[in-house]
């Protein structure tokens, strides 16, 4: 679990985040999305103690992270796009880590196997590509296997099967009960993940909530036999329709409601949509909110 | 703690750069030792510094000083940990290049060279603490070995490389010079390793 409340971080006088409250829970994947300098590193480098905030509190399993016994254990993090000595080999790199953490250097192994990097352990991290740094990144974050990871901008540099494999492993994490946030600005590929979204810009909280309460159903497209006859039918019980070609956009009814009603009026439906919010969309649109 | 320690010196052992820095600061001192003893302490003391810069700063310029906090969060226990790595490999550094002085029947040169060389390690450790950049340390060390303690000081007691070649020859005045500018520095350092560490 992690509990965000109140984030103040001020330099000189320029708020880098404010009053930002949220909370990533277990089970669950939260990708926490902004602009670039929208603060959302600074609120993952204040979870996780690298940087002090001006007031608030940060908590990782109700403790702050500086308060937590053997912290890798608990937490395990992704930043900055892969940290490692260029000199030292993938292996190496990762044996460091664990002499760090406490743990059991024998996890190494298995753990390059699992993120693709068995053949490259004796390569030095300099000649790694991005994608193989960010695996890396990831395989480190994993060594302590905490219930509790922290991932900021984990899919820069990952090919698609990279990035798919990414999400099974985040998915896999959180239907294990483990608790994930996630940061990113690829909104398709972390509208694949996600179950919460918080949305900062300029510093503080935009929106926040469930993927899906967020999306919600913004209208309904409808193509039956009789676009005229449907679009009056749903007009009297209520609903605002936008007819485009032989289509018709219906909003203020569920697809169930829309059904029933050419049911009633027995005119055939040939394609029924409910088309929900993006997340790009639900993006854009606190962002241009937030603007006016 | 020691887990720090213990990651630092595997660390240490596993990077090529760190290796090749430590080889060659030990054998410009062995080099110089070839002149004279004092010139081998200069240099031993030199290189246990640059050593400590190397390994210490080597966190900072490629940004592992994240993992390293992350997983040890009380930052003045790290430090501690920097400083005894930087010890371990100055005495190492000292002792090894200074082997010609040994044979050569200063036992006694060499003892107390090797026993002072830690003491610039951890003055090293703690100046990187503070400045973090490697070339600025080393090219300001060299600056201020030329001018400061070289040209305005003409190598006399006081300042903390010729106290730490004084002390190397037995000067026990030079040695608590040496210790009082290492002390000087550990609040400096401990102020400086909990700064915020800024974002890639």
């Amino acid at each position: 679990m992690i509990e965000i409340r109140d984030l103040t971080k001020t330099y000189g006088r320029v708020d880098a985040v404010r009053d930002v409250t949220f909370t990533a829970a277990p089970g669950r994947v939260t990708g926490l999305l902004g602009l670039n300098g929208s603060g959302k590193s600074t609120t993952l480098r204040i979870l996780l103690g690298l940087t002090r905030p001006t007031r608030g509190t940060a908590l990782v399993n109700g403790k702050r992270y500086r308060d937590l016994d053997q912290p890798l254990r608990h937490v395990g993090a992704v930043l900055e796009q892969g940290l490692s000595h260029p000199g030292q080999s993938g292996y190496a790199h990762l044996v460091t880590q664990a002499l760090l953490g406490g743990i059991d250097r024998s996890r190494v192994g298995p753990l390059l196997e699992f993120v693709g990097l068995e053949e490259a352990a004796a390569k030095r991290t300099g000649d790694y590509s991005l994608g193989m740094r960010q695996r890396l990144a990831v395989a480190t974050a994993l060594l302590g296997e905490p219930n509790v990871l922290v991932l900021d901008e984990p899919a820069n540099g990952l090919d698609p099967p990279g990035m798919a494999w990414l999400r099974e492993l985040l998915r896999a994490r959180a239907e294990a009960g483990g608790t994930v946030l996630i940061s990113s600005h690829l909104l398709a590929e972390l509208e694949q993940v996600v179950d919460d979204v918080v949305i900062i810009g300029q510093g503080r909280i935009l929106a926040a909530g469930p993927l899906a309460e967020l999306a919600g159903t913004a209208r309904l497209r409808v193509r039956g036999g009789d676009p005229v006859r449907l679009a009056g039918a749903y007009e009297k019980a209520g609903a605002a329709v936008v007819p485009y070609e032989h289509l018709l956009f219906v909003s203020g009814l569920t697809p169930e409601q829309a059904g029933d009603i050419a049911l009633e009026i027995q005119v055939p439906i040939y394609e029924l949509v409910a088309e929900a919010e993006h997340l790009e969309d639900i993006f854009m649109n606190a962002n241009v909110a937030e603007v006016r | 703690m020691i887990a720090v320690l213990r990651s630092d010196l595997y660390r240490s052992v596993s990077i090529r750069s760190s290796w090749l820095a430590l080889i060659g600061f030990a054998f410009m001192a062995a080099l110089f030792g070839w002149f004279s003893k004092e010139a081998w302490s200069l240099f031993a003391g030199i290189g246990a510094f640059g050593i400590a810069v190397t390994v210490t700063a080597q966190h900072y310029q490629h940004r592992t000083a994240v993992l390293v906090f992350l997983s040890q969060p009380h930052r003045w226990r790290v430090l501690i940990a920097q400083c005894l790595v930087a010890a371990v490999l100055g005495t190492t550094l000292a002792a090894v290049s200074g082997l010609p002085v040994l044979l050569d029947e200063s036992a006694a040169h060499y003892a107390s060279t090797v026993l002072v060389a830690p003491v610039m390690a951890v003055f090293g450790a703690l100046c990187t603490t503070v400045v973090r950049h490697p070339m600025w340390l080393l090219g300001g060390l060299f600056a201020w070995l030329l001018f400061a303690e070289g040209l305005i000081n003409r190598m006399e007691n006081g300042l903390p490389f010729a106290a730490f070649a004084l002390a190397s020859a037995g000067n026990t005045k030079a040695l608590l010079f040496l210790l009082a500018w290492t002390a000087a520095a550990v609040p400096v350092a401990v102020w400086a390793i909990h700064r915020d560490l800024a974002g890639d």
